[in-house]
C-alpha cells in the first residue's frame, strides 16, 4: 500500500476515534461535575467532585446536590441483578440460537412460522407488548422474578442468535460435515466438534450483541420488576431529583455500567480475530 | 445463498435441539401475550373504561380504520421510514469502510477496536442524554465546535428548535451509537473468510481490493443481508433518543413511531388503539422484509 | 461394526440430551440461588447495624434502610398532638386492640423516588408515636410516569402489589374510573382528617385535589401551585427603574398583569446583562416545552382571561375562543424575550437558568423557590416571589384583574381497593398529612409543599416553614393557593394535557399557527371525551368546575359560561 493510501487510512481511523471519543469524553467529564456544571459548554469540570460516584453506593440524602432528594438504594443490588439476568439470558439465547440456526441452515427446522415469529419479536414496539405481558406474568407469578426476566430477554433476543449464526453456519461447507459423518462421527460430534468451533466468531458476535441489547433494556424491566429483580437501566432512571434528571449520577452509573460489556468485549476480541485452521477436526 | 440445505430429514438430535429450546422460549413466554395483544386490537378498551378487558365489547376494525385517518400516525410512520433508511445506509457504509481498514493487523489494533465498539456499551438513556446536552444552546456543539468553525454565527444555531435540525441531531446520535454494530458484524464476517481462499487468490495475482470486492464481500453476502435487516428493524423502533433529546418536538415533528405508540399506550392509556397500530406496523414490516428477502436470496 | 456404531450413537445422543437438559436445569437453579443469595434481607440487616447511631427508619424487607444524613433540624412535635394526629393514633390503636390490625401487618406504598425522604420521615414518626408493630414498606419508582403506569396496571391485574399509591391529582380521574381508588368518605367522617376550619388545606385546593364526581378519593399530601419568581435586585435597582420609566413611561415593579410583564421582559432582554454564572440574562422563561409542561403557561393565561375548558352543558371544548387566542398572543409576544430552551429543553432547565441568575421573570413550582434559596444558588439573596400576573377582564361593566394560579400535578394519597387493610392504610396517611406530623414530613424533603392554612398563619408552625421557604415566599404562596385552580382532573386528564402541550409547543416553535393548534386540540379533546362517554365526562367536569376559585367562577358567570 502506498504511503498516501496508508496515510489516508490512518487519518480516517483517527477521525473515527475522535468521533467516538468526544461524546465519551463528555460523559466522563460529566460524571465528575457538580450540578451547576451539568448544563455548560466546556468539557473539563472547574470544580471536580466524586459525589456522583459516592451517591451510587451510599444511600443517603444528597443534600449537597441541588434539589436531589431521590434516595435510591445503592447500586450493588441492581448491578448483580443485571449480571445474573443478562448473563443467563445471553447464554440461553446464544445456544438456543445456535441450535436453531444449525437446523435452519442444514435442514428445514423448526418450521417457517417459528422462524418468522422470531423476527416478529424484533418488530414489535415494546410499548404495546408491555401490558399484555404484565398481565400474563402476574398470572404466572413471574412478576419481579429473575426467572421471568431471563426468559423474556432470551425469548426476545434469540432472534439475533439465530439469524447471525445462520449466516455464519451457512458459510461452513456442508461437505466437511458430511466428511466427518462418513468418518464415523455422530451427529452431535459433528455439531459440537466441527461446526461449532468454525463459527466461534459468530457465537462471539451474537453473544456480544445479545448481551448489549439486554444489558441496556429498560421498558420491560421497568414494568416487570418492583424491588427484587431491578436491573441497572431501571436503576439509572431512578436518579431524579426535584430539579429533574440528575445527569451527574446517571453519567457516573452509565460509565460503570459500560465497564462490564467493555471487559467482556476486550476479552473475547481474540476470538473475533482468530483465524481458524483447516483440518483441525478429524 | 441460504445455507447448504439437505433435503433429508434431520436426525432426531438435531431436530430436538433445534426445536425445543427456541420453542420453549417463544411459546411459553411470548405467544400468549402476543395473542392477547392481537385480541386487544379488536376491542375498544382502556384501563380507565370502568370494566375489565374480557368484558369489553368487540370493536371490529374501528381501531384500524382510525389509524388510517390518524395524521399523526401516518407522518410518524413516514418519518421513521426516512430515519431508518438514512441511518442504516450511513451506518452500513461507515461500518464497511472501517471493517475494511481494520482487517489487517497493526499496532494497538485491539485498543482501537475496543474504542470503536464502545458506543454500543453505554446504556441508551445515557447516550441520549449526552447528545441532549451536547446539542443544547448552551452546549459544546454550538459554543465550542461550531464557534471554532464559523465564529459567532454559531450561537444563532438552535438545533432543537427547527424540525430539520432536530431530526439531524437524532440521526447523528443514532449513527454514533450504532455504526459499531454494523462494523462488528462486517468485521467478524470478513475475518472469518477462510485464509486459504485469500491466499489462493493472492497467489493468482489478485490485488487486495479485488479480493475484497470479488471474494470477501460476496461470501458474506448473507451476513450483510441479515445485518441490514436486523439493524433496520431496530432503527425502526427508535425511541430513547427521540424521547430524551427532543421529546418528539418541536410540536410532533420528530415524533418517531415508537414514541407515538408509547404515548398512546402509556400516557393516553389507549391500549387497544396502540395494539392496532402495532399490528399495522407489523404487517407492513412483514411484507417489506418478505419482499426484501425474496429479492436478495431467491431471485437467481 | 455398524451396529456397534449405531449403539454408541444412541448412547451418546442420550448422553447429550441428558447433559443439555441438566445443564439448563442447573443454570436455572444457579440463577435462582444467586437471586436468593442477593436477597434484600441480607442487605437490610447489614445496613441496619451500620445505622446504629442514627434514628431508626424503615424496616422494609425490600429497600435498604436510609436516614437523612443531615441531622434533621426538626422541632420534635409537641407531645400533645393536634386533634387530627391524635385521632389517627387513637384509630390505629383501636384497630389493633379490636384485632382488625395485627402486629406484623404491612402497609405497602407505591411512590416516586423524590418523595422517599418525606415518607421515611413519616415512617420514623409513625414508629415513634403510633406503633412499631405495623410496618410500612416503600415501593420506590424513579419517574412519575412509571408510578402512573404501575398504578394503572395494578388496576388491571388486581394483584394487590400495594395498599396505597401517591399519585398526581391529574391522574385521579383515571385511577378512580379504573377501579383502583377506594372512596374514603366513610373514613373522612369517621376520623376527620381536618379539612374544615383553620387547620384545613387552603380552599379551593383542599377540595379539588381530593374530590372526584362529588366523592372523596384521596388525602392531600402536597401542593404545587405556581408563583412568579423574579430577580429582586434588578427590579429594585434605581438606575434600571429610571431607565425603564424613561423608555416605557411606566414603573418597574412586580407586574400585575401579563401586559405589564411583556415590556419588562423586553427591557431586560435587550439590556443583554451578564448573569452571576457568566451567561446572559433573559427577561422571561415560562414553560413551553413539548414533553409535559407547555400547557401550564397557556392554561394559566386562558383561565385568567375568563376561559372555560369545556361547555358546562354538553362538554364541548371551549378552548378555541378568544381567551385561547389571547393566551397564545401573550406567549408569542413573550417568545423573543425567552431563551430557546423554554421551547426545547426539559422542565428542569427553567430551574437551572433561574438559579444561575439568567432569568428575570419565571414561574414554577414551590421547589424553585427552595432551590433559589440554597447556599450554592447564585440568586439566594435576590430571588423574590409574588403571585402570578393576571389578566384584565370586564366583569359586570367594570374592568377587574383576574389572577389565578395553576396547580399542575400535586401529590395526593390514594387507598387501593385491593388493599389488605384499607382503614389502617388510610390512617397512616391521615397521620402523615396531619398538622403536626405533616409539617415534619414536608420540611424533610424538597418535593412536597405545604397546604394547610394553620401552617401559614399559626405562629406555632409558621417559624419552621419560614426557615425552609422564606417569609416573602410564604405570603405570596398563601395568596396563590387561594387563587389556585385544579389541573385537568378528569378521566383521561393526562391525555387532554398532553394533546394540549404538543400543540402549544408547536405554536411556540413556529410549526403551527394558533388557530389551527386550537382547533386541532379541540378536535383531539372531543374524541377523548367521546371515547370515555360524554355523560360520564360531563358529570366529572361539572363537579370539578364547581371547585374552581371564586374569582374565576365570577368571570365565567359574567361571560355566561356558568
Amino acid at each position: 500500500m502506498s504511503i498516501i493510501t496508508r496515510a489516508i487510512k490512518y487519518i480516517f481511523i483517527g477521525f473515527c476515534l475522535l468521533w467516538v471519543l468526544i461524546p465519551v469524553a463528555w460523559i466522563v467529564c460529566l460524571a465528575f461535575k457538580p450540578y451547576p456544571e451539568w448544563r455548560v459548554a466546556y468539557f473539563l469540570p472547574k470544580d471536580p467532585t466524586l459525589s456522583n460516584f459516592v451517591i451510587l453506593f451510599e444511600p443517603k440524602q444528597i443534600i449537597g446536590m441541588m434539589g436531589a432528594t431521590a434516595i435510591v438504594d445503592p447500586v450493588t443490588r441492581p448491578f448483580i441483578n443485571s449480571i445474573i439476568v443478562v448473563g443467563f439470558s445471553t447464554i440461553i439465547a446464544v445456544f438456543a440460537g445456535f441450535f436453531t440456526a444449525y437446523g435452519a441452515s442444514r435442514y428445514n427446522t423448526p418450521g417457517p412460522f417459528s422462524l418468522f415469529f422470531t423476527l416478529l419479536t424484533r418488530m414489535l414496539p415494546p410499548a404495546t407488548f408491555v401490558t399484555p405481558i404484565m398481565v400474563y406474568y402476574s398470572n404466572l407469578k413471574l412478576l419481579d422474578t429473575h426467572l421471568g426476566l431471563i426468559l423474556l430477554y432470551a425469548a426476545v433476543t434469540v432472534t439475533y442468535g439465530i439469524w447471525i449464526l445462520k449466516g455464519f453456519i451457512d458459510n461452513v461447507p456442508r461437505e466437511w460435515e458430511e466428511a466427518a459423518l462418513l468418518e464415523g462421527a455422530t451427529h452431535s460430534q459433528v455439531i459440537f466438534k466441527v461446526t461449532l468451533p468454525l463459527v466461534k466468531s459468530g457465537l462471539v458476535v451474537a453473544g456480544l450483541f445479545i448481551f448489549l441489547l439486554n444489558w441496556a433494556e429498560l421498558l420491560f424491566a421497568l414494568v416487570l420488576t418492583n424491588v427484587n429483580a431491578v436491573t441497572l437501566p431501571v436503576h439509572i432512571s431512578k436518579y431524579v431529583g426535584a430539579v429533574g434528571q440528575l445527569y451527574g449520577p446517571q453519567a457516573a452509573l452509565g460509565i460503570i455500567s459500560s465497564l462490564i460489556p467493555l471487559i467482556i468485549g476486550y476479552i473475547i476480541q481474540k476470538h473475533l480475530v482468530a483465524a481458524f485452521t483447516f483440518g483441525m477436526v478429524r | 445463498m441460504g445455507g447448504n440445505r439437505l433435503s433429508t430429514k434431520p436426525p432426531k438430535l438435531v431436530s430436538l435441539l433445534a426445536n425445543l429450546p427456541v420453542n420453549i422460549l417463544l411459546y411459553v413466554t411470548l405467544i400468549v401475550p402476543f395473542i392477547l395483544m392481537i385480541y386487544l386490537a379488536f376491542l375498544a378498551w382502556n384501563p380507565a373504561a370502568g370494566y375489565e378487558w374480557w368484558q369489553a365489547p368487540l370493536a371490529g376494525l374501528s381501531n384500524f380504520a382510525r389509524a388510517f385517518s390518524d395524521a399523526r400516525f401516518i407522518t410518524a410512520l413516514g418519518r421513521t421510514v426516512l430515519f431508518t433508511l438514512v441511518v442504516v445506509m450511513i451506518e452500513f457504509s461507515l461500518g464497511l469502510v472501517l471493517a475494511y481498514l481494520l482487517l489487517e493487523e497493526f499496532k494497538g489494533k485491539r485498543a482501537v477496536l475496543s474504542i470503536i465498539i464502545y458506543p454500543l456499551m453505554l446504556p441508551w438513556v445515557v447516550v441520549a442524554l449526552i447528545f441532549y446536552l451536547l446539542f443544547q444552546d448552551y452546549g459544546p456543539v454550538n459554543n465550542l465546535f461550531l464557534k471554532a468553525l464559523i465564529g459567532d454565527a454559531a450561537t444563532q444555531m438552535h438545533w432543537f428548535l427547527s424540525p430539520t435540525t432536530a431530526f439531524v441531531t437524532l440521526l447523528i446520535a443514532d449513527i454514533w451509537q450504532w455504526t459499531p454494530f454494523m462494523f462488528l458484524i462486517l468485521y467478524s464476517g470478513l475475518s472469518a473468510v477462510s485464509k486459504r481462499l485469500i491466499e489462493a487468490a493472492q497467489v493468482l495475482g489478485a490485488s487486495s481490493r479485488t479480493i475484497f470486492w470479488r471474494i470477501q464481500l460476496p461470501l458474506i453476502r448473507p451476513l450483510i443481508i441479515i445485518a441490514l435487516v436486523l439493524r433496520a428493524l431496530e432503527a425502526f423502533k427508535v425511541f430513547d433518543i427521540a424521547y430524551v433529546m427532543t421529546g418528539g418536538g418541536p410540536g410532533t415533528s420528530t415524533e418517531t413511531l415508537s414514541l407515538y405508540i408509547y404515548r398512546v399506550a402509556i400516557e393516553y392509556h389507549d391500549i387497544s388503539y396502540a395494539a392496532a397500530l402495532s399490528l399495522i406496523i407489523l404487517v407492513i414490516l412483514v411484507i417489506v422484509i418478505r419482499v426484501f428477502i425474496w429479492y436478495s436470496f431467491e431471485r437467481r | 461394526m455398524n451396529c456397534l456404531k449405531r449403539v454408541s450413537e444412541k448412547i451418546s445422543r442420550r448422553k447429550f440430551l441428558v447433559t443439555s437438559i441438566s445443564a439448563g436445569v442447573l443454570g436455572i437453579i444457579i440463577g435462582a440461588a444467586g437471586a436468593w443469595l442477593a436477597k434484600p434481607e441480607v442487605v437490610a440487616e447489614r445496613t441496619v447495624t451500620r445505622e446504629v447511631t442514627k434514628t431508626t427508619t424503615v424496616t422494609t424487607t425490600v429497600t435498604s434502610t436510609v436516614t437523612g444524613v443531615v441531622p434533621p433540624p426538626t422541632t420534635t412535635p409537641a407531645v400533645g398532638f393536634d386533634p387530627v394526629t391524635q385521632r389517627a393514633i387513637d384509630g390505629v390503636k383501636a384497630l389493633i386492640a379490636s384485632g382488625k390490625a395485627k402486629p406484623g401487618d404491612t402497609i405497602r406504598i407505591l411512590h416516586v423516588a423524590g418523595s422517599r425522604a418525606n415518607l421515611e420521615k413519616a415512617i420514623e414518626l409513625w414508629e415513634k408515636y403510633v406503633t412499631k408493630d405495623i410496618k410500612i414498606e416503600l415501593i420506590t419508582l424513579g419517574q412519575e410516569p412509571d408510578v402512573y403506569t404501575k398504578a394503572m396496571q395494578e388496576a388491571v391485574t388486581k394483584a394487590g402489589t400495594f395498599d396505597a399509591v401517591t399519585i398526581f391529582s391529574t391522574w385521579l380521574g383515571d385511577i378512580v374510573e379504573s377501579g383502583l381508588a377506594r372512596p374514603i368518605d366513610d373514613f373522612f367522617s369517621k376520623y376527620d382528617p381536618g379539612y374544615t376550619g383553620d387547620i384545613a388545606p387552603i380552599e379551593p385546593l383542599g377540595s379539588y385535589t381530593t374530590i372526584y364526581k362529588g366523592k372523596r378519593y384521596a388525602l392531600n399530601f402536597d401542593s404545587d401551585v405556581f408563583t412568579l419568581s423574579y430577580r429582586k435586585d434588578l427590579i429594585n435597582d434605581p438606575k434600571l427603574k429610571d431607565q425603564f420609566r424613561s423608555q416605557y413611561g411606566r414603573e418597574l415593579k412586580v407586574p400585575d398583569t401579563w401586559e405589564e410583564l411583556i415590556p419588562m421582559a423586553e427591557f431586560f432582554t435587550k439590556l443583554n446583562l451578564v448573569a452571576p454564572s457568566g451567561g446572559r440574562v433573559w427577561g422571561a422563561y415560562f414553560y413551553a416545552e413539548p414533553r409535559f409542561a407547555a400547557y401550564i403557561t397557556w392554561l394559566n393565561i386562558f383561565i385568567e382571561a375568563g376561559g372555560i375548558l369545556f361547555d358546562l352543558k354538553n362538554m364541548d371544548p371551549k378552548i378555541d375562543g378568544k381567551e385561547g387566542k389571547y393566551a397564545f398572543d401573550v406567549m408569542l409576544r413573550l417568545k423573543p424575550y425567552m431563551p430557546p430552551e423554554a421551547i426545547t429543553a426539559a422542565w428542569a432547565d427553567l430551574y437551572d437558568k433561574f438559579v444561575k441568575g439568567e432569568t428575570v421573570f419565571t414561574a414554577a413550582w414551590p421547589s424553585l423557590s427552595k432551590e433559589a434559596h440554597r447556599p450554592t444558588s447564585a440568586v439566594k439573596d435576590i430571588a423574590g416571589s409574588a403571585v402570578l400576573p393576571g389578566v384584565e377582564v370586564e366583569i359586570a361593566g367594570r374592568k377587574e384583574i383576574v389572577k389565578a394560579a395553576p396547580n399542575p400535578v400535586n401529590w395526593v394519597a390514594v387507598v387501593s381497593n385491593y388493599a389488605k387493610n384499607p382503614e389502617l392504610t388510610y390512617l397512616f396517611f391521615q397521620f402523615a398529612t396531619s398538622p403536626d406530623i405533616g409539617k415534619e414530613v414536608i420540611l424533610t424533603g424538597v418535593i412536597l409543599d405545604l397546604f394547610r392554612k394553620c401552617w401559614f398563619t399559626d405562629p406555632k408552625y409558621r417559624s419552621a416553614f419560614e426557615e425552609g421557604y422564606g417569609a416573602e415566599f410564604l405570603d405570596a404562596y398563601m395568596q396563590s393557593l387561594a387563587l389556585s385552580f385544579p389541573d385537568l382532573i378528569l378521566r383521561g386528564g393526562p391525555e387532554y394535557a398532553a394533546k394540549l402541550t404538543v400543540n402549544v409547543n408547536a405554536v411556540m416553535a413556529g410549526t403551527k399557527d394558533p388557530e389551527t393548534a386550537l382547533s386541532d386540540t379541540a378536535a383531539d379533546w372531543d374524541s377523548i371525551t367521546k371515547k370515555y362517554g360524554v355523560d360520564s365526562q360531563l358529570e366529572a367536569w361539572k363537579s370539578l368546575a364547581e371547585l374552581y376559585p371564586e374569582q374565576v367562577k365570577k368571570a365565567w358567570k359574567a361571560k355566561g359560561y356558568m
